[in-house]
């Protein structure tokens, strides 16, 4: 029976090979953006599961309000250093605590033997407990001891390859530089580590330890990451109350050393906190960002969507064909077919198409992974990935949901037909299911407008953002990754072609912000405090809007003046320069004079307002220097100049490597994302109107093939041949209309939310809605057209004879 | 072995009820030839439909093989469709997907009869109807009367007690229907199969036993030849 069944599948796809080859296609297409995104998604839930011991790994993460972008308070992974210890001290569920550096993006400089210094992004000082909570396994040297002497380091197979050539480097030395001025630390392998077959959320090159770690600072805070291994598995609720609690008396009494009230520090909704969360929970819960599973929501939606349209192109071209199926319904019923084996007749003959499909789409995965994986900086595998039979279950999955979508209603459909009207030769040639058929199509065209309608806004708002005024001039301007130093800076602010060398801790792709309570006439104000050199507001080229901005002639600029930007002006009121502040802090109170008021500048994305600012030059305010050396050229072909500059440095700091980039490059990479997901929106509109149109296409073809007949008759009735096209062209274009007609709020509605997230957007712009409407009404009147020119243009006496 | 009493048939339109079938009693023994006659329209395929249970008469009863059936599932139906009742078209109604023995074992397939004793049965029958040679054609590879044959053959394959044939010849020429009708005869002789037939031809109904003619949906003559 089963045998006998794909045979007549496989002749039935024969004979109909052209709607099977259109429904195959569709399904396949829509499949590969699944699976792409089945694959990405895996891919992001694999972090940190490279080993099981690793389910008892726990994240510290403390509740505070510093390197925030907005000056609130966030459950960060960067903690006080002490808390380490306050964990190791009090939780007893935690068998091992460990500190390891955030790296802060700043690479650190290794060197082998004579060999040209290497920078690496992620040279990690830990304490020695750091192998004894993370399960690396050691091809060489011993777990346990390798980090207790200090000046020790344990490398990557991978580093150690990059380096020496080979990973049999126990013993040998390499020296680390860790940053500009650092004299270099020579560190001995105690150890080596496989790369870990999957993902890991904190990354490493090597991890060293020189001792740092094991101690906390007591004047001062030394922020790191802290991580523990649980003894046993741990009520993670439980044991979050008690590093609450722990927390809550840690800083009581931290603040009654320093003479500081609880609830002054923590007035203004700030709230202290403390928690460990499970290490696979980390990758999915960065502290600022949204997390990934909330970045690829729409494209869930559109991936969803796609599959939707081809399993619809599926669901119309099949019962579109009952009619033809519907004989034979009747003849096997008489012949003594249940009901129950046709539907498995027919549910067969879909999943044959749906394998096909998803054959195919396996084909144009691995053919687009490569592209893929470039675009998104990943690296994804379908073969190689780990989890294969994980992604085969879900792909099985997938198939059945796909064939039960596209097959379960049209094979209700025919099995519905009763033999004696299909046998008494007079049943209608009236489809079944046309209402649910035409139901689809406006479905099909709602989505295929709306996300027209979106592409056109969302082009507008992308270009809106790449061509807005930043308020700096991000052109000539680079960012060099070290301190302000005099004696360097002094250097190359005499080569040609420099204009300015200057240091802030508030720069596109670098920002430092510090919040800070003023009082000014009796009024306070939260404020953001960003630290400058004197030439650092010139050397970005923001604008006065107001006043001046600061300049060696003034020599109190040093001390107690200040510029605002024009949001923190606004806050205080008219008629503010050379009117003064106060700052109170622990005993004193500091009085600042405002000399200038400059334009707001973008140092985020646009999704984010500008803060109101203060600039001060002055140290009185207490910021430390962030790593942003800003200069800029005078000359537009800089090229030779960077390199001046490069070979300055070469000759101060040999074992450590400049790194720069240019403003330019900092904005692009901040527009990057929110560019990602248009081009995506973008990819995913095109090919599911291009789907939607090609089921309109196989769908008019079949009615024009079902209408021959009719077709005939009116033409020897003496109908035009465009009388004929039009009466094709009218059935589907009230339905196209009526899909434009429920598009436009609900697209009006997502966009708006959309547009929304920008604290910097257009207006809603009208163009889209009535570009989208119009193409979707031509296209498909050409679409359609096309085919019923062909039926129409066709010699009657053909047909008739053919019937 | 098929008993009809008062049999109706009515559709509504309009609120005006036109018959189709009035009074309809009859009684058809096993291993009778029965030919249905009567001009067009008078309701002879619609008779037909309603002993192939087909369609459903408005008011009466019709008991099958001592079962009442009047109304039935549609399992119930297809069981008897099964086991005891063969069907042949006018338009013969072939499987286009299917080939001559495809089409002839598909029954088989349905009755869950085992492979081996199917394609002996089926092999038997492509023999008895001279179809060896054209077993792998498809229908629309065949003469009309031969695609009658195969669907004569269909309906025999799996031993039905009766056929119901609906101007099983009305498409073929007078030689093929006469070699359709002496098949007729013979099964209804040799094996005891009870047929009953629509036609329009006096030459055919003469091959029967009996002749129901048919007006307006009545019966007006019951013939024992
Ligand atoms: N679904 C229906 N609705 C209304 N009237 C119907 C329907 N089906 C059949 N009829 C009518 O029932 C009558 C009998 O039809 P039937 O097919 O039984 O005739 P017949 O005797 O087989 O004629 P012919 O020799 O032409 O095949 C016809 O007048 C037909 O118009
Ligand atoms: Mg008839």
């Amino acid at each position: 029976m089963f045998r006998i069944n794909l045979k007549i599948a496989f002749r039935n796809l024969v004979k109909n090979r052209v709607y099977a080859a259109i429904n195959i296609c569709g399904l396949a297409i829509g499949l590969t953006a699944f699976i792409l995104l089945l694959l990405y998604i895996n891919h992001e839930n694999s972090y940190d599961r490279w080993s099981p011991e690793l389910n008892r790994v726990y994240q510290l993460r403390e509740r505070h309000d510093f390197f925030t972008p907005d000056n609130k308070q966030y459950w960060q992974e960067v903690n006080d250093s002490k808390v380490a210890a306050l964990v190791r001290e009090n939780i007893p569920q935690f068998k091992y605590v460990t500190k390891v550096d955030n790296t802060w993006g700043s690479g650190s400089s290794i060197k082998a033997g004579s060999s040209d210094p290497v920078m690496m992004d992620y040279i990690r000082d830990a304490d020695s407990s750091f192998f004894k909570v993370f399960d690396y396994q050691f091809l060489q040297g011993d777990p346990v001891t390798a980090l207790n002497q200090p000046n020790s380091i344990v490398l990557k197979q991978r580093t150690a390859i990059q380096l020496f050539g080979t990973d049999q480097v126990l013993g040998k030395e390499v020296k680390i530089v860790m940053w500009r001025t650092d004299k270099g630390t020579p560190m001995k392998i105690t150890g080596i580590v496989a790369e870990p077959d999957m993902p890991e959320s904190l990354l490493f090159d090597a991890i060293m330890h020189t001792g740092e770690k094991d101690k906390d600072p007591i004047n001062y805070t030394n922020f790191c990451r802290v991580y523990a291994l649980a003894g046993s598995d741990i009520d993670t609720a439980a044991v979050n109350a008690l590093l609450q609690k722990t927390y809550v008396d840690f800083k009581k009494s931290s603040f009654v050393q320093r003479k500081i009230s609880f609830t002054d520090v923590y007035k203004t909704g700030k709230t202290p906190g403390l928690k460990a969360i499970p290490l696979k929970e980390v990758h999915a819960s960065p502290p600022f960002d949204i997390s990934w599973t909330d970045q690829i929501k729409p494209v869930i939606a559109l991936s969803v969507f796609l599959l939707l349209i081809s399993v619809i192109n599926f669901v119309n071209l099949a019962t579109a064909q009952s009619a033809q199926r519907a004989r034979e319904v009747g003849v096997r019923k008489v012949l003594g077919a249940f009901k129950k084996q046709l539907m498995v007749q027919f549910l067969l003959e879909s999943a044959i198409q749906c394998l096909f499909a998803l054959f195919l789409s396996i084909a144009l995965v691995e053919l687009l992974l490569p592209m893929f994986n470039t675009y998104f900086e990943i690296n994804l595998s379908f073969w190689y990935s780990h989890q294969l039979l994980g992604i085969l279950t879900q792909l099985a999955a997938v198939f059945i949901t796909i064939t039960l979508l596209a097959g379960l209603y049209p094979a209700v459909v025919l099995t519905n037909y009763q033999p004696v009207a299909v046998l008494k030769g007079n049943y209608q040639h009236g489809f079944k299911g046309v209402r649910l058929r035409n139901g689809l199509v406006i479905l099909q065209f709602m989505i295929a407008v709306i996300l027209m309608i979106s592409i056109g806004v969302m082009k507008l708002q992308t270009s809106y953002m790449a061509d807005k005024n930043l308020g700096y001039n991000k052109a000539q301007l680079i960012n060099i990754n070290t301190n302000y130093d005099e004696g360097f800076v002094n250097h190359i602010r005499r080569l040609p072609g420099v204009q300015y060398v200057a240091s802030t801790t508030q720069v596109m792709g670098n920002v430092f912000n510090m919040p800070e309570e003023i009082s000014y006439q009796n009024q306070n104000y939260n404020m953001n405090t960003v630290t400058v050199t004197m030439d650092a507001l010139p050397a970005l080229g923001v604008e006065v809007v107001n006043g001046r901005m600061f300049s060696a002639k003034y020599g109190q600029d040093t001390v107690n003046t200040v510029v605002l930007n024009q949001t923190a002006a606004n806050l205080l009121g008219k008629n503010i320069i050379a009117k003064s502040y106060d700052v109170k802090s622990e005993n004193e109170k500091y009085t600042f004079q405002i000399v200038g008021i400059i334009k707001d500048y973008h140092n985020e994305g646009f999704d984010k307002a500008v803060l109101p600012t203060i600039y001060k030059v002055t140290m009185l305010g207490g910021t430390s220097s962030t790593n942003n050396l800003l200069v800029r050229f005078n000359t537009v072909n800089y090229q030779p100049v960077i390199k001046a500059i490069e070979k300055e440095w070469r000759a101060l700091y040999p074992d450590f490597p400049m790194i720069y980039t240019s403003a330019e490059d900092t904005f692009q990479q901040q527009l990057k994302s929110s560019h990602r997901l248009v081009q995506m929106i973008f990819l995913f509109s095109i090919v599911s109107v291009a789907l939607s149109l090609l089921g309109l296409f196989a769908l008019s073809a079949f009615m024009a093939e079902r209408k021959i007949k009719e077709i005939a008759i009116r033409k020897i009735m003496g109908a035009t041949d465009f009388q004929v096209i039009n009466m094709l062209n009218r059935s589907f274009l009230i339905l196209v209309a009526l899909a434009n007609l429920v598009s436009w709020p609900i697209a009006y509605v997502l966009i708006n939310k959309w547009l929304q997230g920008f604290a910097y957007r257009i207006d809603m712009p009208f163009m889209p809605f009535l570009m989208a409407t119009f193409m979707s009404m031509i296209v498909s009147i050409l679409t359609i057209t096309i085919r019923a020119r062909k039926a129409a243009v066709s010699n009657p006496v053909e047909a008739l004879k053919y019937e | 072995m098929i008993e009809l009493k008062d049999i109706e048939k009515y559709y509504a339109s309009k609120g005006v009820k036109s018959y189709i079938l009035r009074h309809v009693s009859t009684t058809i023994k096993q291993g009778e030839f029965v030919s249905i006659m009567g001009p067009s329209g008078a309701g002879k395929s619609t008779l037909l439909n309603i002993l192939g249970m087909l369609e459903e008469p408005t008011y009466g009863s019709y008991s099958f093989m001592g079962e009442d059936v009047t109304t039935l599932n549609e399992r119930k139906r297809i069981e008897l469709y099964r086991n005891h009742i063969g069907f042949v078209f006018q338009a013969y109604h072939l499987i286009d997907e299917m080939t001559v023995e495809e089409n002839i074992e598909a029954p088989l397939l349905y009755k869950k009869v085992p492979g081996a004793e199917r394609r002996s049965r089926v092999a038997d029958i492509l023999d008895r109807f001279n179809m060896v040679a054209k077993k792998d054609l498809f229908p629309n590879q065949l003469s009309g009367g031969q695609q009658q044959l195969v669907g004569i053959a269909r309906a025999l394959v799996a031993q039905p007690s009766i056929i119901l044939a609906d101007e099983p010849t009305g498409n073929l020429q007078s030689a093929q229907a006469l070699q359709i009708m002496e098949l007729f005869k013979k099964l209804n002789e040799e094996e005891g199969i009870t047929i009953i037939q629509v036609t329009h031809s006096e030459v055919n109904a003469a091959y029967g036993s009996r002749i129901l003619h048919l007006l307006d949906g009545v019966i007006k003559e019951d013939v024992n030849l």
